[in-house]
């Protein structure tokens, strides 16, 4: 019996493994989508909560993956909207704080704060497929898929988001050097 | 054709997510034009440090904070018992499934009692009311002789009384003329 049948009886340690296996993922995305650790971290309970509350409805055949894709990019969007609605997009506070980003390429990790940064820039729908596609390693068919699009549609959102990320860190990147 | 044109062609080329027909296009491309060749190394550095964002450390502390946070909530009994089979809804479902059981059981039994049989309890023979009874015409036989005719009687009406209260069938029953 795998996991995940076990999980739909009501097994709670077999759901803990579950969730042991994902929530990395689920808090990743959570935290390039919102780019707020506090509100990344509501996210993925959300997140949580709803796997736990649909195991029941969920085909075991299909993986549990794209689903808790699909709901984490629902629930960030949802979160998204009403913290704009509350504090507006500009006073979004930085996303990582210094000790957590302490890598030994103190340049490389400088980089990567720049593409933090360029991400938090791009709209709504461009950042789910860009985070979705290139940081998630996803397929342009199964981000397609998670986020309910065409494939072409989700192309011209990776290929705007790509060409955006680009002049938002190639510019920085040319004023620091 | 201008290197706008290709701008979308590039980005996507750079993510590997070029249709097969227009990689040989833009490959032509960015060998005969470095602004093109500049921007694809760009697009393929950014690229790399997106894809190094899945290694971010940062999702560990986290993560172990959201494992708490919801294994916590689900332990709590209020939130078991409006949402785990194990929890009040299993001696709901069992108690739901004893009703359904206890019904289809007795139902054949409770239905052959309730259906009316048609069954003749007891034979009255009464003479109906005249006002009710229609005239039957009959054929006039003209004879050469004629013989005093015969007088049929008076109409029977036959009441058939059945285990249901509310069925009861009559029968009007025509009699024979006396001496055919």
């Amino acid at each position: 019996m795998t996991a995940w049948r076990r999980e739909s009886t009501g097994d709670l340690a077999a759901f803990e493994r579950i969730m042991s296996q994902c929530e990395r993922r689920v808090l990743r995305v959570a935290l390039r989508l919102l780019n707020n650790q506090q509100d990344a971290q509501d996210a993925a309970q959300e997140v949580f909560l709803r796997l736990y509350r649909h195991f029941g409805d969920l085909d075991e055949t299909r993986g549990y993956e794209p689903w808790l894709y699909r709901v984490t990019v629902n629930v960030c969007r949802d979160m998204a909207r009403g913290r704009r609605r509350s504090i507006g997009l500009a006073d979004v506070p930085d996303p990582v704080s210094p000790q957590a980003d302490a890598y030994h390429d103190a340049e490389r990790a400088q980089q990567r704060e720049i593409v933090r940064r360029g991400l938090s820039r791009l709209g709504e729908k461009e950042r789910a497929a860009l985070v979705l596609r290139d940081v998630e390693g996803l397929s342009t068919r199964e981000v397609a898929g998670i986020l309910g699009s065409s494939e072409n549609t989700v192309r011209s959102q990776i290929c705007s988001a790509r060409l955006k990320l680009r002049d938002f860190t190639g510019r920085l990147l040319r004023r620091r050097s | 054709m201008s290197c706008s044109k290709f701008e979308t062609d590039i980005a996507l080329y750079a993510g590997g997510d070029l249709p097969a027909g227009r990689i040989a296009r833009v490959a032509s491309h960015l060998a005969d034009c470095a602004d093109c060749r500049a921007l694809a190394e760009d697009l393929r550095a950014s690229q790399t440090l997106l894809a190094e964002l899945r290694d971010d450390p940062i999702a560990d502390a986290l993560a172990a904070l959201v494992h708490h946070r919801v294994l916590a909530q689900l332990r709590t009994t209020a939130w078991r018992a409006g949402f785990s089979p194990r929890g009040a809804l299993a001696p709901l479902l069992a108690l739901a499934a004893a009703v359904i059981l206890a019904v289809i059981l007795a139902w054949p039994r409770h239905a052959a009692k309730q259906a009316p049989v048609a069954r003749v309890e007891s034979l009255q023979l009464l003479p109906a009311p005249r006002s009710n009874i229609v005239p039957v015409r009959r054929r006039v036989v003209h004879r050469h002789h004629p013989a005093p005719a015969a007088q049929p009687g008076p109409p029977l009406l036959v009441q058939f009384v059945t285990d249901d209260p509310n069925i009861v069938i009559y029968w009007l029953v025509d009699r024979k003329p006396q001496g055919d």
